[in-house]
């Protein structure tokens, strides 16, 4: 059954259309990839979806129900939750209050939002982190420390814009592991815009490409890899360079 | 049950503070015990006022980070509220309190709702012109005694009125601003742990986010500015019956305003204790330095240098105020 269904969806700012007539469906359990090259409209994408901003044109279904136009709390409230791929929090909330922000989605009560964070900054081993402030963590907790936030507010799917950017290899393992244990444990479908390519070929079922604003492929990694229109738009150069460089040329379909 | 627990809940406090606050509070209940001049025995009525006033700034303006220049229009409604019933109607401070807690937050939601459709120094501006026009309405209004403002003549009634809030002796409104001080102080504390607390906190950080965990922002500051409202407006009341004349000038000024907005600022934005000690250092420096320099201090603007050097000294060493200093020290000390 599909979770969310983007039909058509196109995003102008002003004479530039940032997502172009880009219609993909997302079941329910699945978890999706997203790549393409920079300026190719993936943030925006998600942007649209989570109601950051309305759609220029096109319809945004989720769990059945036409979610087109509505700002961005309101879709919080029916089960969507991201990430931000440039933020880091600067205020003068502690990781655990982070977290807990999130938690009081659902709920007033305190004792349930903060018994409800602890649980999630054990599974996030962010529990050695909890008093300190954000800005004060390496960069991979700081990833968690946002995925840990939206995990907060139960949603049901969730979308990843870049965690794995910056980190080093065992990071990004780390994180990969914890994508699908978020993925399969906790039945929590996801979608992620990713350029590790080792991760998002790893982990994804299914993968979208971007270009100039365009869906220009999507299919299993394994076929996408193959295409040529990928290959040529996006994974070309960049794909095969990065390969060989960050992760030693190991194989990787 | 839950409520009661969270309001009394300070225990994530290091325990030198709660030894400080204790030490601070047996000192305020003991002050007018002890010999002192009325000069001084009316500082401290500023100061618990003042206190007040920045508790209530401090919700949408510190833990919000909406700076707020506007706090007088509720001064004046809740003081022109009280006034006006007591000297038309004989209706006591107890009615009219709230009712002017209702009416300014009636104002509240009116003006709120246009005000934080704007942001940063564009809403603070905004603040700043509302208050004044609700000033300039008042000083032409014949009903609220226009320009000169209204007074209540004490022998009219028979001191000591509990119902009024009329007494002869200072220390009767000492001990009644105290208790709304101890109340404001435990409201405060509930409210820096609630929901709507930390909703604020992430608001300020960053407003994507907070709209990305479920917040709806807008709704999240017009709600918060109408507590911040309610607290002002009820100290308003007090001002009123306690300084017993009111005059647009004097209770609706944008000094005041500033003056509200810089204490907190002064004392730590977003902390429990800011606001005290804001208005602990503010209030006595302004008074002692008037008192000293007589008549001459507002013309030649001391006033105004204190403010101007504070605003200076916040903004180049620590925006979280004194309270900012403390903690930034306990933070270095911790690693
Ligand atoms: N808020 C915005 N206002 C104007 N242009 C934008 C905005 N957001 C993104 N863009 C533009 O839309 C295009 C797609 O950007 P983005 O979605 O961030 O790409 P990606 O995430 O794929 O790197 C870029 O050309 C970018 O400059
Ligand atoms: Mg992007």
């Amino acid at each position: 059954m599909a979770l969310l269904e983007v039909h058509n969806l196109v995003k102008a700012f002003g004479g530039l259309n940032a997502n172009d007539d880009v219609s993909f469906v997302i079941e329910k359990g699945e978890l999706l990839g997203l790549i393409g090259p920079n300026g190719a409209g993936k943030t925006t994408c998600f942007n649209c979806i989570a109601g950051m901003f309305p759609p220029t044109s096109g319809r945004i279904v989720f769990d059945g129900e036409d979610v087109t136009g509505l700002p961005a709390h309101e879709m919080a409230r029916r089960g969507l939750a991201r990430t931000f791929q440039v933020y880091t929090a600067g205020g003068d909330l502690t990781v655990g209050e982070n977290v807990l922000v999130g938690c009081f989605m659902h709920t007033r009560s305190r004792s349930s939002a903060r018994s409800k964070a602890d649980g999630i900054l054990e599974q996030m081993g962010l529990k050695e982190f909890r008093n300190q402030l954000v800005s004060e963590l390496p960069v991979a907790a700081q990833k968690r420390v946002t995925m840990a936030t939206a995990l907060g507010t139960d949603p049901k799917l969730l979308l990843l814009d870049e965690v794995a950017a910056g980190l080093n290899p065992s990071e990004i393992e780390a994180t990969m592991a914890g994508i699908r244990r978020i993925n399969a444990e906790h039945g929590v479908t996801v979608m992620l815009i990713e350029h590790v390519m080792e991760l998002v070929m790893n982990i994804s079922h299914r993968v979208i490409v971007l270009d100039y604003g365009r869906k220009i492929a999507e299919g299993c990694p394994k076929d996408i890899v193959r295409d040529p229109q990928v290959i040529k738009a996006y994974l070309g150069e960049r794909y095969v360079r990065e390969h060989a460089t960050e992760f030693g040329g190991s194989a990787i379909p | 049950m839950e409520a009661i627990r969270n309001t009394l809940d300070f225990s994530d406090f290091p325990k030198t503070d709660l030894g400080v606050a204790l030490a601070v509070l047996v000192f305020l209940f003991c002050f007018p015990l002890f010999p002192h001049s009325a000069f001084a025995m009316a500082t401290m009525i500023q100061f618990f006022i003042f206190s007040l006033y920045g508790m209530g700034w401090n919700t949408i303006g510190g833990y919000g980070g909406q700076v707020d220049l506007g706090k007088a229009q509720y001064v004046g409604i809740g003081a022109y509220t009280t006034m006006v019933c007591l000297l038309r109607w004989d209706i006591p401070f107890w009615v009219s309190m709230p009712v002017g807690a209702c009416l300014s937050i009636c104002w509240s939601f009116i003006i709120g709702y246009p005000l934080f459709k704007l942001k940063g120094h564009y809403f603070a501006i905004a603040t700043i012109a509302t208050s004044l026009v609700l000033k300039d309405l008042f000083e032409v209004w014949k009903f609220v005694g226009a320009a000169r403002g209204l007074g209540i003549l004490p022998y009219k009634y028979h001191p000591p009125d509990y119902w009024r809030l009329i007494f002869k002796e200072d220390i009767y409104y000492y001990y009644i601003i105290f208790a709304f001080f101890i109340v404001g102080l435990l409201y405060m504390n509930w409210f820096r742990k609630s929901r709507l607390g930390y909703q604020l906190r992430s608001i300020k950080d960053n407003e994507e986010v907070a709209r990305s965990l479920g917040i709806n922002v807008h709704w999240a500051k017009i709600k918060t500015y109408a507590i911040a409202t309610a607290f002002v407006s009820i100290v308003g009341s007090f001002h009123a019956v306690y300084i017993k004349n009111i005059e647009p000038e004097d209770t609706m000024s944008l000094d005041i305003s500033i003056l509200i907005a810089l204490m907190a600022m002064l004392g730590g934005a977003g902390s429990l204790w800011g606001p005290v000690i804001g208005a602990g250092v503010l209030i006595p420096l302004k008074s002692y330095l008037k008192e000293w320099l007589g008549a001459s201090a507002g013309l030649l603007g001391i006033d105004l240098i204190i403010y101007g050097l504070i605003i200076m000294i916040i903004s180049a060493f620590e925006p979280r105020g004194l309270w900012g200093i403390v903690e930034k020290y306990r933070r270095r000390r911790r690693k």
